[in-house]
Formats: C-alpha cells, structure tokens, sequence
C-alpha cells in the first residue's frame, strides 16, 4: 500500500477508535505538534459524517415511499388523518 | 430496498405511527409533523440497532415511541412551548450530530454525488450502514477482501481531496 494510503489507513483506525492504547497515544502526541496532520483528520472526519448524512437521506426517502404507499390505503390513511380532525 | 426491510418499515408504520400521531397531537402538532418525527425516530433506531446499542428487553415499538417524544419535545422547545428535556438516559438520546446542518454546501454536494456516487456509496456502506468488508466485497463485487479494504482507503483519499480544494478555494474566494 502507498505511503498517502498507509497514512489514510492509520487516520481511520485512530476515528473508528480501533488503536491500541499505546498507538492512540502516540498518535495523539503527533496530532499535538503536527497541524497538516489535524488538517488531515479534519478532513477524514467530515467525509465520515457526509456518509452518515448520505445515509439518513436515503433512508428517509425510503421511509417516505413505504408512507405514502400506506397512505394510498383508505383505513391506514383514516387511522392517521382523523387523530388530526 | 431489501424485502424484508420494506415489510418491517410497513409493519412499524402501521404499529407505531398511530400512537406517534396521538402523542404529536396532543403537544399541539400537526400530520407532517407527525411523520417527520416518526421517520426521524425510526432512524435512530436503525442506528443504534446497527452499532448493536438498544437496551435490551425493550420492544422497537416502545423505544421508537420513546425516541419520538424527545423528537418532539425537541421541536416543541424550539418553538418555545416546552422546555423540559432533562433527565434522558443515554440510550435512549438523539445522537449529537442528528440535527446538525449538511456537513458540505449543497452545491459540492451535487458535485460530490455526481462525480464520486461509487464511492460515496461504498463509504455510505461501510461507516453509516456498518457493512463489513467482507459485505462490501460481495455488494461492490471486489474480488478479494484485499481489493474491497484498498478501494475504501482510495474513496477516503479521494473524497477528503475534494472536500480539502472545495474548502481551500472557500478560503481563498
């Protein structure tokens, strides 16, 4: 594996907290001396959470087409709209 | 969208959704409402199910119903109409980040989807989804484990890259 490959891997064990201990410390003493290297795991960091943000649109979407396919039904849509009336 | 994930979504919806509704109504919320904090709260539910963090003995009809009024009482003290959401145990919280804005502008995002859709997906797969390796070798059709847990590595380099120049070319303009 690449050395930029290598340094991506190391960057993910240390956000998915699957270090040693004694790694994790090493690694955090690096990140206290090192600013490219926080830059770094900034950046790794937000393209987890933009997966994460990816994932919850697509299961809303999802959870919205089985509500309006169940809404299509009479007694489901009753059941639901009537509490509001 | 797998079967059997349809037919469990429809068989929530119609268990659930009801006393949801009840529950919005009576804290003075209306259907869209209603909706939004059930799907909101099924999927919290989904997650902690992946991450294996429900309490046990706790049916997902309860948890979501439980999960559906702190969602509610959320928007409620938004609006200013409720205020009281102290005492909620940790397994059952909203997580941090739920509610947050899109990590990205929406414009990088369009880009992003249209230029790396693969890799958002595989990305989508591993850290949202909790899909294994060995899952995304088989979904992405890799044809070693080897080959799946290289590919995420270059999809993490490749979408960092492009989140670093959109965010330089920010702070430049």
């Amino acid at each position: 594996m690449r050395k930029q490959l290598a340094d991506i891997k190391e960057i993910d064990q240390y956000l998915l907290q699957e270090m040693s201990p004694a790694a994790r410390l090493v690694f955090q003493a690096r990140l206290l001396i090192s600013p490219a290297l926080r830059k770094q795991v900034a950046s790794q960091q937000q393209v987890i959470q933009l997966a994460t943000w990816l994932g919850r649109e697509e299961k809303r979407s999802q959870l919205d087409e089985v509500f309006h396919e169940l809404m299509q039904d009479e007694i489901f849509n009753h059941s639901i709209t009537s509490i509001f009336k | 969208m797998r079967y059997q994930e349809h037919q469990w979504l429809e068989e929530i919806y119609k268990t659930t959704l009801p006393t949801v509704a009840r529950m919005v109504y009576q804290m003075g919320g209306h259907l869209e409402m209603a909706k939004d904090i059930f799907q909101d709260a099924v999927i919290i539910y989904l997650e902690k199910q992946n991450k294996g963090t429900l309490p046990a003995h706790v049916s997902p009809a309860a948890y979501i119903t439980g999960i559906a009024r702190i969602c509610c009482l959320r928007k409620m003290k938004q609006s200013g109409r409720y205020t009281s959401l102290e005492n909620i145990s940790a397994e059952i919280a909203i997580p941090e980040d739920y509610y947050g804005p899109p990590p990205v502008a929406t414009p990088l995002l369009s880009y992003l989807k249209a230029a790396g859709k693969r890799c958002l997906q595989l990305l989508q797969a591993f850290y949202y989804d909790q899909h294994s390796i060995k899952e995304i070798a088989d979904d992405f059709h890799f044809k070693s484990l080897h080959s799946a847990s290289v590919q995420k590595y270059k999809c993490l380099e490749k979408v960092r890259t492009q989140l670093q120049q959109s965010n330089y070319a920010e702070t430049v303009s």
